[in-house]
């Protein structure tokens, strides 16, 4: 199988807005119980980079004493937002599995203030999604940087109308 | 000054007393998610507990659990069991947490087991397991590094 030479005109994904990609990812994270009780936002989707915010909320401390974020916040994050520029990466959106993920905690992340995480596909292979993320909440202080790597299940196993639910287009499903 | 992680006295009284809900209890994200921990029945450290709460679904097409919600667990898990097994009370600041996804995790009972690899002077190497029905068959495997702060007062 041809690796980057997939066709490139799937019409679920090809000349979409970056409007309908944000719209379609925010659908995505709404979908999702844990992120959606959380109240992840996404801010900004240009294929194959996506950016979402995490606002404040007490649930999120890891230390109440000292008044810091939980790591597992910044790596479930980094997950959520690797995984969602996967499917903007691809040339139909997949449904694709992590099989890793790997965490590095630059400093810490405290509380009271927003979490901002964008991520990027930087290769994409016939079986594979490579991609890497960051955290930060003051611009140019990254707090986290996460490497996901994701598995291709392929159109076949794909729940038929994916792309169209993604995009709210339930009537051509 | 509230009793808390950056207490020594307080970190010292509860590893002490092997108090983990305590700890617990200072883990919003933590108890959120649904960690506990019970007194390992085959050993004589701890196994960790993660609820199946409707809100750590990660995909609801299968069911299955959100991938990072397991991660999140994982860590707190080798974090906590750390700072029972360390030589000291000391307070481990995490440095870096990577984690092999080998199942699907389905919105049933999870469990964890942790391995302190090395306890060096600085720096310590933990190894989490995470099972569900079955211990032999993993859903994930983690391992984190963490620096291990002074067991006098913070060094951060």
């Amino acid at each position: 199988m041809n690796e980057r030479d997939e066709p490139q005109n799937e019409p679920a994904t090809a000349g979409r807005s970056p409007e309908a990609w944000r719209a379609g990812l925010s659908r995505f994270v709404n979908v999702i119980p844990h992120t959606r009780e959380l109240g992840l936002e996404v801010e900004e989707v240009s294929p194959p980079k996506v950016r979402m915010r995490l606002p404040w909320r007490d649930e999120l401390l890891g230390d109440s004493g000292r008044g810091l974020v939980h790591g597992g916040v910044l790596t479930m994050l980094l997950d959520t937002v690797c995984g969602s520029a996967v499917l903007c990466g691809l040339p139909a959106p997949e449904v694709c599995p992590t099989l890793d993920l790997r965490v590095d905690h630059y400093r810490p992340a405290l509380a009271g203030k927003p979490i901002m995480a964008e991520a990027r596909v930087l290769r994409v292979t016939g079986a594979m999604v490579f991609t890497e993320g960051t955290l930060w909440q003051e611009p140019g202080r990254t707090i986290a940087r996460g490497i996901g790597n994701f598995v291709r299940l392929g159109a076949r196993n794909t729940p038929p109308g994916f792309a169209e639910t993604l995009f709210g287009e339930a009537g051509h499903a | 000054m509230p009793e808390g992680f950056h207490d020594v006295a307080w970190l010292a009284r509860t590893r002490a007393e092997g108090d983990v809900a305590a700890w617990l209890e200072r883990l919003p994200y933590a108890r959120h998610i649904g960690v506990s921990a019970t007194p390992d029945g085959a050993g004589d450290g701890l196994v960790f507990h993660l609820e199946p709460h409707e809100h750590n679904v990660g995909n609801i097409l299968l069911p299955a659990l959100h991938g990072g919600v397991v991660a999140a667990f994982m860590e707190t898990a080798g974090t906590l069991d750390l700072m029972l097994s360390a030589r000291e009370p000391r307070l481990p600041r995490i440095v870096d947490f990577s984690i092999d996804y080998l199942r699907t995790a389905r919105v049933v009972p999870t469990h964890a087991r942790c391995r302190l690899l090395r306890e060096g002077r600085r720096l310590a190497n933990v190894q989490v397991i995470a099972w569900q029905e079955s211990e032999a068959q993993p859903v994930a495997t983690a391992r984190l590094h963490l620096v291990l702060g002074a067991s006098r007062k913070d060094d951060a």
